[in-house]
């Protein structure tokens, strides 16, 4: 008995520890010394299991009840679990547990830039893909449900509504969504877009404008919302990034979600922002095919960022469509860059003319005939 | 010389940053799988706490498996899903009959599920225990654990609560002196007036020293569950357990512990419960001159997992 490590069994009978000594021979087995006994386990063996603490290795052999082989030795330990991984018996989560265990933090930073970057690049790109692959019934559906919780609190201006029907679908700006237009009795200098097509209008920001270029290139804003499925998409990122968020904080501490949370509102505000921009653009590009001249929208965003200086009634508009100098320059160099438009305008004069009338009055004849 | 009274000890040999490995990979496999890995992750988990709990310098070990605890996680979930599936889909009845019944249906069916839970959990976390190759068992009578728990759920509702107190210690009592390890067997004694009057008196201290006796009531519970626990030989000798936690010293933990979790955001949490369980075993010990030497196996092998996974979505937290 000199050769071998010394080791404690539990022979599964009885919870008396015996001193054993314990040692690796070749062809793969392990044999167990004990009070003059001699046994022989084969590694291969489909009843035999080990685990391993940091410093304990702890070797089960047989079926129920077990015998319990624990190994205290740091070499006879090593060799062991070196012996095991070469015959190919560690599996994946024991390889990703050592490396975890050799650094914690900085496999845990690890973990982290790969969920940060996950969270930043690749979840909004899978949550597009999928509100992109959704039918746009869905969108209309949305839209629908909106505006029926919404209709009778708005004091809807039928005939202007009308009149700003056929000056919206004079501009034919979203192909694959019919567009209804609404015009609201409001003081609010603002406008929005549902999903699946109704745009509603206020009488306050109807009411600033000078030319119907404005007005085209506020409906061709709220337009390209509607076109490009701003909402759904927008709905599907913060879909994913809660459900991505709830399952990597599972049940960690309350500061950690407060952060997240946070963390999330800041990226949607800024996603938004993106959107705004986006419609700004392709509202103008929408305009120049039109005929309609994309300096408009330059106006316009003048025009509410001096109603933003002038009035507080103009902050919600802000707080939702934020306007930095750097939007309204960046209509500035797009309009310059398209330039003026090659093919004529669709009439719009006679229709802005009869929104902009202060009282009710029913579009005439001539105004149609224009 | 002969020590007259032989002490044994318990030990919480972990350590912080193993047990943030073992609980950083589990979450990273339980995000990834979108939750599916959970019962894998919580075996992982427990017998990190096992492997590393030792008494008189010999560690426990948990044998069950993933595989065991996935089972009955998809029949606790598919349980709980018919229970509140029944619930909501008598709510959307929108009458005040279906309501009512919804709510019947509900914490009837989870106050029926209740001794089913606590018998099965016990069944399988004893079955599946060891300490030196000898099986944990529990022998408990499911009947019986049911009219404990109607006759004392009904007393309680009648009390309004106050019975509260009884239930709980006749539970334990009963749960707890059905616990074996191989041929010896563990006892509990506690009394329903004791815990009750320990209980009130912790209540209304900690309301006037505005939270501060919580720690002191902490002490008496923890005092409570561990003083009335013994272990039982054949050869008629017994250990008793004897915590001798503080309030000072549940003081200094927890505040270190909360200072801890939240310097580092979270981070800490894993060194935090190594330090909460190395507070807790070291302050139990067990008094006596029985031998646990001679001790045969008796138990079976066990099968089935629903029980704990039940217990765990439900929060139950019975165990020490």
């Amino acid at each position: 008995m000199n050769d071998g490590v010394e080791a404690v069994l539990y022979d599964g009978v009885s919870s008396r520890p015996l001193e054993a000594r314990v040692s690796v021979r070749a062809p793969n087995a392990l044999v167990v010394e004990h009070g003059g006994e001699r046994f022989t386990w084969p590694l291969e063996h489909a009843g035999m299991q080990w685990e391993r603490t940091r410093d304990t290795l702890r070797i089960t052999f047989g079926e129920f009840p077990r015998r319990v082989l624990i190994v205290r030795d740091p070499l006879f330990i090593r060799s062991f679990v070196l012996r095991m991984r070469y015959t190919g018996r560690q599996g994946v989560y024991d390889r990703m547990l050592g490396l975890a265990r050799s650094g914690p933090v900085l496999f845990f930073l690890g973990v982290a830039v790969l969920l940060v970057a996950s969270y930043v690049w690749l979840l909004p790109w899978a949550a597009e893909g999928v509100a992109m692959l959704m039918p746009r019934t869905v969108d209309r559906q949305l839209g629908e449900a909106a505006w029926g919780t919404m209709v009778h609190s708005l004091d809807e201006d039928t005939a202007r509504s009308r009149t700003l029907q056929r000056f919206g679908e004079a501009l034919q700006l979203s192909p694959d969504h019919p567009l209804t237009f609404h015009v609201v009795d409001d003081e609010q200098v603002n406008a929005f877009a549902l999903p699946g097509g109704h745009i509603v209008v206020y009488t306050g920001i109807l009411e600033r404008m000078d030319r119907p270029e404005e007005l085209a290139a506020l409906l061709a804003h709220e337009g390209t919302h509607v076109q490009e499925r701003h909402s759904t998409r927008m709905l599907m990122r913060q879909l994913a990034s809660y459900v991505f968020l709830s399952l990597i904080i599972g049940d960690a501490s309350a500061i950690a979600a407060v952060v997240a949370k946070h963390a999330d509102n800041v990226r949607n505000l800024s996603y938004s922002r993106g959107l705004e921009t986006d419609a700004d653009r392709h509202g103008m590009e929408r305009m120049h095919a039109r005929g309609v001249d994309p300096q408009g929208m330059v106006d316009l965003l003048q025009l509410l960022q001096e109603e933003a200086v002038d009035m507080p009634a103009a902050m919600e508009f802000l707080s939702s469509h934020p306007l930095t100098a750097e939007r309204v320059a960046e209509a500035e160099r797009l309009a310059a860059e398209l330039g003026i438009p090659a093919v004529t305008r669709p009439p719009l004069d006679g229709l802005f003319q009869a929104l902009r009338a202060e009282e009710e009055e029913p579009v005439s004849e001539e105004v149609m005939a224009e | 010389m002969e020590l007259l009274t032989p002490q044994r000890r318990l030990a919480f040999k972990g350590q912080g940053g193993d047990l943030f490995a073992v609980l950083i990979v589990n979450w990273l496999l339980t995000m990834v799988t979108l939750g599916l890995y959970y019962p894998w992750a919580k075996v992982r988990r427990l017998k990190y706490y096992y492997e590393h709990t030792e008494l008189d310098g010999h560690p426990f070990h948990f044998h069950g498996t993933g595989r065991e605890m996935f089972i009955g996680f998809i029949k606790a979930v598919g349980l709980l899903a018919l229970l509140y599936g029944a619930f909501f889909g008598l709510a959307m009845l929108q009458e005040a009959w279906a309501s009512v019944l919804g709510f019947l249906v509900l914490f009837g069916g989870l106050l029926l599920l209740l001794p089913l839970i606590i018998h099965g959990t016990y069944r399988y976390r004893m079955s599946r225990s060891s300490w030196r190759g000898i099986h944990f068992g529990y022998r408990g009578d499911r009947n019986e654990l049911y009219r404990i728990c109607l006759r004392d759920g009904l007393l309680t509702l009648v009390t309004l609560g106050i019975y509260g107190s009884w239930f709980t210690i006749n539970l334990r009592n009963y749960v707890m002196s059905h616990v074996r390890w191989g041929s010896s067997q563990f006892a509990y004694k506690g009394d329903g007036l004791d815990f009750f009057l320990m209980n009130l008196k912790g209540y209304f201290l900690t309301l006037f020293t505005l939270g501060i006796y919580g720690f002191w009531w902490q002490k008496d519970m923890f005092h409570y569950y561990v003083d009335h626990l013994s272990w039982n030989f054949t050869d008629g000798k017994r250990l008793q357990f004897k915590g001798t936690a503080t309030g000072g010293g549940f003081f200094g933990l927890m505040i270190t512990n909360v200072l801890l979790v939240i310097f580092t955001l979270g981070i800490g949490y894993a060194w935090a419960e190594v330090r909460t369980m190395r507070y807790i075993l070291a302050n139990i010990t067990l008094v006596g001159d029985a031998d646990l030497n001679n001790v045969a196996q008796t138990e079976q092998e066990h099968k089935g997992a629903l029980a704990e996974e039940l217990g765990d979505l439900m929060d139950i937290g019975i165990f020490l």
